[in-house]
């Protein structure tokens, strides 16, 4: 069975037919879409056995530490074709995301020998890498015996790739020539705008674009559409998630920074410049003039909610956050639209913060090559592509997949202004924060520093210079100082 | 047997029934939760009327979760499953350790007694935190991890303490005359151990069995840590549906309704014992 | 009963067994739980080193520099004095409540036992999705409680997001949740007194005032401090509820040890500096459980003398 749809495949495979002309004639033969990317992959399957030897370890079985994530469905969902292209046997324990880091900390401080690789953020390889739990995947990666001549490394983007490499010291340049690849992106996340466009047109509000435009955008958002809906939904709670998205995004924007390298390697704080203190005001003051009530408990499933629900007229925060809100029973699924957000002025273009989920390997895998194996798999061109067209394995991290008609035309369709937003700010997206141990206290504490403020417990001012303060000494006190 | 006034019966009514709305209140409302979905749950204002679906129980015993990123798999039932194992056996085997413990230490005072009684105590002090490092290596050295063996085991500190010191004062309650007196009819120790002293501890041993039951049910801090997926307990479970596409409340809801159910029905079995007390009253007086 | 027919009865190899049995008896339990005390060692141990994991080169033992930073870090005297309001605004509030309900429903009756157990509820739902409810229930769009609060003029209610009402909301769930417990030990501390004093009380005429306090009051006591006790070692290392609530916020407002310790341990992965904190709650429970412990006895012994 399926001959006739095999011959197309392979017709595919040798360039005589293109992408989309496959698909319709799969659809021709009476082949539902998912069974025909399936078979796709099938097909791409056979492909990538021509060049490598993929089966030099066979029989081998590998365990996956997995969060329970749309990007770990769709690999589990194409899972089978590794197995078959490999004849290796994975298995996964998947987590739910609310308390998968405990479990990763918890497996990995104890040097266990379960999970060969797993899913991680790329500021968590901060910590991991230091502390010897993972490993450098350059060995692999630049190892032509190793990893298969498809693989194209090239082909990710360069911000993303370069966010997951850091060469271990503190404040050491991220993707710099002495880096060490301590996870490889799987998918990430831009941070932008995602807006209402109903209530956009209702209060008569034009997609801002710089920050005094979104503090004036959110504040007749909050005024003019009425129904207890507020203007503009950031993360608040007490965590350095509330670090990350919007707010740092809009202030590495201006130029600003997190901490300062000094030549000789010792960091300092750089929050409390004049600068950033402007930004600041103008950030508390739009939270307090248009955020959520309570938001100072705000983690990114309440921004995501809100929007969703209908009860905030945009947020800023992932974009893939507001892509999952455009669908699925979501009140306001197919209303929602996207923008890339300059919050400077004098800035050329978005530059967003990123969030990287990748995948690393535990330095205590029993079997490294054969781990691999699976990683570059997961990783590879093919994969990412069915995960993007067929799955919502969004954001990709390959340019090739975002050079693809099937998958822009998916966006397009449905998510207005997703691909614009995109080409717009991915140039200039890339993670902010300065590379080092002590990531997780300073940004816990600049999220306490910013809710004080918010209720106006401290003035903006003094609040920065008691937090640059506070940083210097927990910093000198872990000798980076 | 009591006089009451017209008034103060009126004014324990009223004040009986502010008690059931503040502890009912958000039973009944997560209760109603888990017959909707996101769309009516989430509505500025919350309303009442709504119209209730099934989808979410459909979804936790059959396993498939429908969200905005498509089907996910879910093994919501294996993590009952798991809570009412873990719980059923670490009870059982703290019943079976704490309890002649316990009478132990309310009949007999031995030599160091009190120590021991304290040290076992104590075992609750240690917040999990505090053991949680260590304990996970020693657990991979000695092979326990990931065994539903050395989470029982662990199991052990949350439920011990609690059965041997709520149980012990139940046993030093019961006057030892009437123990003595059966003995003195010639019976062993452990006939008066079982034939006497059990019976009328029996309330205690049930308020303190059903409380550790309940204790084991919402840790997961252990599970966690020392265990793979395939082991979770329920409180893991639910936490899976703050998905990435969402929070479903309305699955939350379902989840916490069928993770009350088992505790429930065990009170509700157990009532008689719960709420009876020692009925010592007549034996005493 | 005569001397004469004591000894008669008395069963052969009493005396003997009396000085073993109760360490058979009491022994399996400690041998289950002293494996617990090597994971607590080297804890100890821990706390008297600089570990952090993200820096296992400078892994070293500094002695006494992990306990010696506290005393002048005004955060953490933040946390102990938040983890102490907390436990004494939970622990009593939640005495008094559950005593009060345990003697609502101190008569037997069908309806007083259902409610018991309906009462018992809050105490089954796990505390970590308790509070997930509880947050979408202060919700100032969806929730149901800020609507309720708009309703009798509380437009603007913070719940848990402000400053000034964090404490109050996040003990508001604590009482939610635990009260309970107190209650089913109070209630059946209660039904197990004896009736006789109360019916001479009755006969006598007495105020019921003097009957609580002289009397139930009193036979409770042993009751009533267990309940406390279990209540107390809980409450003062109280996580769940507050971290899923704020997360320790807003600001420094909510930052209890274990809050301190969990955020310490697993971002900061500064194993030192957690243990170091957990000794310290580990000490302070200690002490506090030891002086609840004499006076349970002081009152048990007691209690023996009078009966």
């Amino acid at each position: 069975m399926y001959e006739k749809e095999k011959d197309l495949i392979d017709a595919f495979m040798r360039g005589q037919v293109d992408r989309r002309g496959l698909i319709r004639g799969l659809g021709a033969l009476g082949l539902a879409a998912g069974t025909a990317g399936t078979l796709l992959n099938f097909g791409q399957t056979r492909a990538l056995a021509a060049d490598f030897d993929w089966q030099s370890h066979k029989g081998k079985t590998i365990k996956l530490l997995l969060n329970k994530h749309p990007y770990a469905d769709a690999m589990i969902a194409n899972l089978e074709n590794f197995k078959q292209l490999t004849g290796m046997n994975v298995v996964y324990d998947v987590f739910p995301e609310d308390v998968y880091f405990d479990k990763v900390t918890a497996a990995l401080s104890a040097s266990s020998p379960e999970y060969d690789a797993f899913m991680t953020g790329a500021y968590m390889t901060w910590t991991y890498g230091p502390a010897g739990w993972i490993t450098d995947l350059n060995e692999w990666i630049k190892d032509p015996a190793k990893t298969n001549p498809n693989y194209a490394w090239d082909d990710f983007l360069p911000g993303v790739r370069n966010s997951c490499a850091w060469n271990g010291k503190p404040g050491g340049e991220l993707g710099s020539e002495d880096a060490k690849q301590w996870c490889i992106p799987w998918g990430f996340e831009q941070n932008n705008i995602t807006y209402n466009h109903g209530m956009f047109e209702k209060a008569g509000v034009k997609v801002p674009g710089n920050m005094d435009e979104l503090v004036a955008a959110a504040a007749k958002l909050t005024k003019d559409v009425g129904g207890g809906v507020y203007g503009i939904g950031v993360r608040g709670s007490r965590s350095w998630a509330t670090i990350h998205p919007g707010f740092l995004s809009a202030y590495a924007n201006f130029d600003q920074k997190d901490l300062n390298v000094s030549a000789d390697g010792k960091l300092s704080a750089a929050m409390n410049t004049a600068e950033s203190k402007a930004f600041h005001k103008q950030w508390v003051q739009m939270i307090q003039e248009s955020g959520p009530k309570d938001w100072s408990t705000y983690t990114w499933y309440q921004v995501g909610t809100d929007l969703g629900a209908g009860a905030s007229a945009m947020i800023f925060d992932a974009d893939i956050l507001g892509y999952f809100m455009n669908g699925g029973d979501n009140k306001m699924a197919g209303k929602l639209a996207f923008a890339g957000f300059k919050a400077n002025p004098a800035a050329k273009a978005p530059t967003p913060n990123i969030w990287i989920w990748s995948l690393s390997m535990s330095n205590f895998s029993k079997d490294k090559d054969a781990t691999w194996y699976f990683m570059q798999w997961a990783s590879g061109p093919e994969h990412a592509l069915f995960g993007a067209t067929k799955m919502d394995f969004v954001n990709p991290v390959r340019q090739s997949v975002w050079k693809d008609d099937v998958f822009r035309e998916k966006l397009n369709k449905s998510y207005p202004g997703y691909v614009e937003m995109f080409d717009a700010s991915a140039p200039g997206a890339s993670i902010k924060f300065t590379a080092q141990p002590l990531f997780f206290d300073l940004t816990t504490e600049w999220a306490a520093t910013l809710q004080k403020m918010v209720a106006k417990e401290v003035p903006i001012d003094e609040g920065l210079d008691k937090l640059a303060e506070s940083i210097n000494g927990q910093l000198k006190e872990a000798g980076l100082g | 047997m009591e006089h009451t006034s017209l008034l103060e019966r009126i004014l324990r009514g009223i004040a009986l029934t502010l008690v059931v709305i503040f502890f009912m209140f958000p039973i009944v409302w997560i209760f109603m939760m888990s017959f909707q979905t996101n769309e009516t749950i989430l509505r500025i204002p919350p309303q009442l009327v709504f119209e209730p679906t099934l989808a979410n129980y459909t979804a936790l015993i059959t396993g498939k979760l429908m969200t905005a990123a498509g089907t996910l798999d879910i093994a919501f039932m294996r993590n009952l499953w798991n809570s009412v194992f873990l719980s059923v056996t670490s009870v059982a085997v703290a019943l079976l350790l704490g309890v002649p413990a316990a009478y132990a230490f309310a009949r007999h005072k031995f030599r160091g007694s009190e120590d021991i009684a304290f040290t076992l105590l104590s075992f609750r002090f240690a917040p999990a935190l505090l053991v949680l490092l260590p304990l996970t290596l020693y657990f991979q050295k000695l092979g326990l991890a990931n065994t539903y063996f050395g989470l029982i085991w662990v199991y052990q500190l949350i439920c011990l303490p609690l059965i041997l010191w709520i149980v012990r004062g139940y046993f030093e309650d019961i006057p030892a005359d009437i123990e003595y007196a059966y003995r003195i009819g010639g019976h062993s120790w452990f006939a008066t151990f079982r034939k006497i002293a059990l019976p009328l501890a029996g309330p205690g041993i049930a308020a303190a069995g059903l409380l550790a039951f309940i204790f084991a049910w919402n840790n997961f801090v252990f599970a966690l840590v020392l265990a793979s997926a395939d082991k979770q307990p329920v409180t893991v479970g639910a936490l899976a549906f703050i998905t990435s596409s969402g929070i479903q409340y309305g699955q939350i809801s379902a989840a916490i309704v069928l993770s009350i159910t088992p505790t429930l029905a065990l009170a509700l079995y157990a009532q008689r014992y719960l709420v009876e007390g020692l009925s010592l009253g007549a034996v005493k007086g | 009963m005569t001397a004469a027919t004591v000894q008669r009865a008395r069963p052969s190899g009493f005396r003997i067994s009396k000085r073993v049995l109760p360490y058979l008896l009491s022994l399996p339990a400690l041998l289950v739980c002293i494996g617990i005390l090597i994971p607590f060692l080297t804890s100890v141990v821990y706390s008297f080193q600089r570990y952090r994991l993200s820096q296992p080169w400078a892994r070293q033992f500094n002695w006494g520099d992990n306990y010696i930073s506290f005393f002048t870090d005004p955060k953490f005297w933040n946390t102990l004095q938040v983890s102490l309001l907390y436990a004494g605004i939970t622990v009593v509030l939640e005495l008094l409540l559950g005593l009060a309900i345990a003697m609502l429903l101190q008569k037997r009756s069908t309806l007083n036992n259902f409610i018991s157990i309906m009462l018992l509820m809050p105490l089954m739902t796990a505390p970590a999705l308790a509070a997930l409810m509880w947050k979408l229930m202060t919700n100032p769009g969806f929730g149901v409680l800020s609507y309720l609060a708009s309703l009798i003029g509380l437009q603007d209610f913070r719940w848990a997001s402000s400053p000034s009402t964090a404490l109050l909301t996040v003990v508001l769930v604590d009482i939610w949740v635990y009260t309970p417990f107190i209650m089913i030990l109070l209630l059946a501390g209660l039904r197990s007194l004896p009736t006789q004093p109360f019916e001479a009380a009755a006969l006598d005429g007495v105020p019921r005032s003097f009957v609580f306090f002289r009397i139930t009051l009193p036979m409770l006591m042993p009751y009533i401090l267990t309940a406390t006790l279990f209540r107390l070692l809980d409450s003062i290392q109280q996580f769940d509820i507050i971290y899923a609530m704020t997360q320790g916020g807003p600001g420094d407002t909510l930052t209890v040890f274990q809050v301190e310790a969990y955020l310490n341990f697993f971002q900061s992965t500064n194993v030192g500096r957690s243990a170091a904190l957990m000794i310290i709650l580990w000490a302070i429970t200690y002490f506090l459980s030891n002086i609840f412990i004499k006076n349970w006895l002081r009152l048990r012994e007691r209690a023996r003398g009078q009966a």
